[in-house]
């Protein structure tokens, strides 16, 4: 049907991930050569050459290419995932100091918990889930790391985004912006599973 | 060139340690300061490392911790970094052009004490009833407000920071002027050594973005005690683009004038003059430019700022970089390297620096920022771009320039092995965090999920490596001033103009000096005459004719 | 205090004059970005991109204003009224949270701060003289 979320984030991450284990392959070998070869000893007279501009020259356009290709990539991904194709699961999240609410408006189900408690909701796999994030009170955001995705819930704003969870089971979720004492409890959990099992949640949870 | 007699300076009056206006008082007094601030705010480091080696409370409360990760991080960017750097550059900049003294000296002496005074009154927060500032050292509207985090602690966090970024512009400012007016006959501007060029740099952050902080924390005070200044939906956002476009640049504060040492370094020890010298200026300039146009990346997950743009300029930044990178690489080729303790940090900072900035590049991309944001990967970044890159950097310098300051060499043995202590320590310390980061740990947190612990563990036990280290530094400076090696004017066989003066220098710094034909004066010099001595020699010339 | 001579910044192709040419090239460079910002998406962003390269502007305007430094440069030993006006300054900031007391007796020395570094630079230019 379409990458999900997480794909889209390892694909992009593996080109910058290789690119710079080459990049630091490469001045680290740099490095340890100089210091080899051009180490001082008896009767070594070091060259007075201190200016190489077309070389320079070249070596910034290398870097540029190099860039060019990241960005490209980057732009590339980022419309991907800001496009909003037709989503028929939609769930709304409010953070707060120091819980989660989530509701799933049209369905008549919803979840709240805190740092006592913590919520979990569900979502069906292989299908674009679109959020609203909002806060009722500082900014927190909204992490969920199997699935390489933040935002950030700010007062007063709402945020729209989708993501296209994967794996089935169970993830995990919590805030990563620092929004006072509790801010370490802020977690939730999420139950990634199939449309028929998704369905008997939403029925289990009106 | 002969400079005019001056009159001699009583010496080693009290007063004259705290008020004096040389800039080479002005510049240890801020080094001082800024070191206590260092090791203050270290003590806090390895305090939250020991809270964090296990899943758990086991030490401190939530609230205390809030108050840990707030200082430390404040008093490592406010009180020490930006201002060692910039009194490095105080010290160096007007012996490296051959100026008696700094530019507004008066102005230079005023930053200090107003840096003082707001170091005090953050570290004062402590003492008050709800604790010290605890709201990150970025802070955040609205849990910076008076209802969202109460207290006189934090009042004094707001205006400690204005008071200690309003004094590190006024030195800079002071930096700034002397290298516009105050340069020797024949140095031009492009005859300046490469560290003095970075200092330029440097102060031209500070100067377009240092003043929005000071605004910006006026209006964080109003904010707490009138309200109504950070509103509605634009309220936040608003605040974070006035912090970010001090707190993206402050970094590269930090990051420039260490950057600048270790390039000297790099030189001195290849026995070569610095390589690509224009390639560099013109990287310098657009590097700090461009620094200046990226604060959006800190602020991606927001969804609220053009995200292509901030994305564009922050990837941009590693054109100059790979520039820099490859100057240092080509003046260490072809030399005659000699691995004295500079040379080892500068090569720490080299390789290490590489590492953080790769992985900056890596957030200056949308997408993968949404992941690892807000997560100890980006920690794990900061951390080895300014510990195991700039401080590394600053050690470089330090070690370089001890002997010139102080007239008293330091101590190789110890040098090569706190390096050691610092290198492991580093990297056993933060290497660690770029796989918690991304397995799901967030920062600014006491406790964390248990899978997570062996990871947190292993990365405790650095940082008691990297106390180590600093306790043999600290040792190595004790021991060098107490039985001194005489060091000599030159006892690096060094090419820029503060090494033709005495160690340490007079009061107005030169006696005489140099023709200045290029960057590099006195390896014009030695090249013209084809003399070579190693320097140990140059030392003996310089012990048997003194 | 102390004289010291020859601290001028004449010389072939140099000058106080040359000095604010990499001021003025960054301050372009600001504008430059500031401007790409404003066209793709405006707002305060830009204004503080632009904003931010006026000083020194400012600064490089003032550096051509003025005559190179004088051959003879007195320079001063010591300057307390200085660190009294920093600590003036800022007990007067840390009053702001305490109550206007504070920011009064902050001022006062402030003031007090002040009023001595005058005098301690006219007298100071008296002397050169």
């Amino acid at each position: 049907m379409g990458a999900s979320t997480r794909q889209d984030f390892d694909g992009l991450f593996s080109l910058y991930l290789w690119i710079g284990i080459g990049v630091a392959v490469l001045v680290f070998a740099a490095v340890a050569f100089a210091l080899v070869r051009y180490r001082d000893r008896e009767g070594r007279v070091p060259s007075r050459r201190s200016e190489a501009n077309a070389l320079e020259l070249g070596a910034a356009t290398l870097i540029v290419a190099v860039v060019s290709l990241l960005v490209f990539r980057t732009f590339s991904t980022e419309a991907k995932e800001d496009s909003t194709p037709p989503a028929p699961v939609r769930i709304d999240v409010t953070a707060f100091q120091w819980g989660w609410r989530f509701t799933y408006p049209g369905q008549g189900v919803r979840v709240v918990g805190d740092d006592t408690e913590q919520p979990t909701f569900a979502v069906p796999g292989d299908e674009t889930v679109a959020f609203a994030l909002r806060s009722a009170d500082v900014v927190h955001s909204f992490w969920i790391p199997g699935e390489r995705f933040k935002r950030a819930a700010i007062p007063g704003r709402v945020t729209h985004f989708d993501i296209r969870f994967e794996d089935r089971g169970q993830e995990e979720g919590l805030c990563t912006e620092f929004c006072g004492l509790r801010h370490s409890g802020m977690r939730f959990d999420v139950w990634v599973l199939s449309r028929a099992s998704y369905q008997r949640w939403l029925s289990a949870h009106r | 060139m002969a400079v005019g007699a001056p009159v001699a300076l009583p010496a080693g009056r009290a007063l004259g340690w705290l008020v004096g206006t040389d800039h080479k008082r002005t510049a240890a007094r801020t080094a001082v300061v800024s070191l206590g601030f260092f090791l203050l705010s270290g003590v806090l480091a390895l305090v939250m490392r020991a809270e964090l080696a296990q899943p758990g409370l086991q030490f401190v409360s939530d609230h205390s911790y809030d108050e840990l990760f707030t200082m430390h991080g404040s008093g490592m960017i406010y009180l020490f970094l930006t201002p060692a750097a910039l009194a490095l550059g105080l010290y160096l900049v007007p012996l490296q052009i051959g100026a008696a003294d700094a530019a507004l000296p008066r102005l230079s002496l005023w930053g200090f004490w107003t840096y003082l005074c707001g170091g005090l009154a953050m570290y004062g927060g402590f003492l008050t009833a709800d604790g010290a500032g605890r709201d990150s050292w970025n802070a955040s509207i609205p849990l910076a407000s008076s209802t969202n985090t109460p207290g006189v602690g934090m009042d004094l966090w707001v205006i400690g920071v204005a008071l200690a970024v309003a004094g590190s512009l006024a030195i800079a400012v002071s930096i700034l002027v002397t290298i516009v007016r105050r340069r020797a006959p024949g140095m031009t501007m492009l005859r300046l050594p490469v560290f003095t060029w970075a200092m330029l740099a440097t102060t031209f952050m500070v100067v377009a973005s240092f003043p929005v902080l000071v605004v910006a924390m006026g209006l964080l005070l109003a904010e707490r005690h009138l309200g109504g200044v950070f509103t509605g939906a634009t309220g936040s956002i608003a605040y974070q683009h006035l912090f970010w476009f001090y707190g993206h640049p402050v970094v590269y504060v930090m990051f420039f004038p260490f950057v600048g040492a270790v390039a000297e370094v790099v030189a001195t020890f290849s026995r070569k003059r610095f390589f690509g010298y224009r390639a560099l200026v013109v990287s310098l300039l657009l590097f700090t430019a461009l620094s200046m146009a990226v604060w959006g990346h800190h602020m991606f997950i927001t969804a609220a700022v053009q995200n292509q743009y901030f994305s564009l300029t922050s990837h941009l930044l590693a054109v100059p970089a790979g520039i820099e990178y490859f100057d240092l690489i080509a003046t260490m080729i072809g030399g005659a390297i000699l691995l004295r303790t500079p040379m080892l940090f500068a090569l720490g900072f080299i390789l290490q620096f590489l590492i953080g900035g790769l992985t900056g590049i890596v957030v200056a991309s949308p997408p993968l920022d949404y992941h690892v944001n807000g997560s100890f990967f980006i920690v794990a970044h900061f951390h080895y771009t300014l510990f195991a890159g700039s401080l590394f950097g600053l050690l470089a310098g330090v070690h370089y320039w001890f002997p010139k300051a102080t007239g008293a060499m330091l101590r190789e043995g110890l040098g090569k092995l706190s390096f050691w202590l610092l290198a492991i320590g580093a990297n056993v310390t933060f290497f660690p965090m770029f796989f918690l980061g991304f397995d799901g740990m967030p920062r600014r947190v006491p406790d964390y999920a248990p899978r997570l612990g062996d990871l947190n563990l292993l990365s405790s036990i650095g940082a008691g490596v990297i106390a180590l280290g600093v306790l043999v530094f600290l040792a190595n400076v004790v021991v060098s001033l107490r039985r001194r090696e005489p060091a000599g004017k030159d006892p690096w066989g060094a090419q820029t103009l503060e090494w033709w003066t005495s160690s340490p220098p007079p009061r107005h710094n030169f006696e005489s000096l140099p023709a200045i034909r290029s960057y590099a004066p006195l390896l014009d010099l030695r090249e013209a005459a084809e003399a070579w001595p190693a320097p140990e020699e140059a030392a003996a010339k310089e012990g048997a004719a003194a | 205090m102390a004289r010291a001579g020859g601290s001028g910044s004449e010389g072939r192709g140099g000058g106080v004059k040359g000095g604010s040419v990499p001021l003025l090239a960054w301050a372009g460079l600001q504008v430059l970005l500031g401007a790409m910002l404003a066209i793709w998406s405006g707002g305060m962003p830009s204004l503080l991109l632009i904003g931010g390269a006026m000083p020194l502007v400012v600064l490089a305007a003032w550096n051509q204003g003025r005559a190179a430094p004088a051959e003879t440069r007195l320079l001063p030993g010591e300057s307390m009224p200085v660190a009294v006006l920093a600590i003036g300054i800022a007990t007067a900031a840390v009053g702001l949270t305490a109550g206007l007391w504070l920011v009064l007796v902050g001022a006062e020395i402030a003031a007090f701060g002040a009023v001595w570094l005058a005098r301690e630079m006219v007298l100071e230019r008296r002397w050169l003289k």
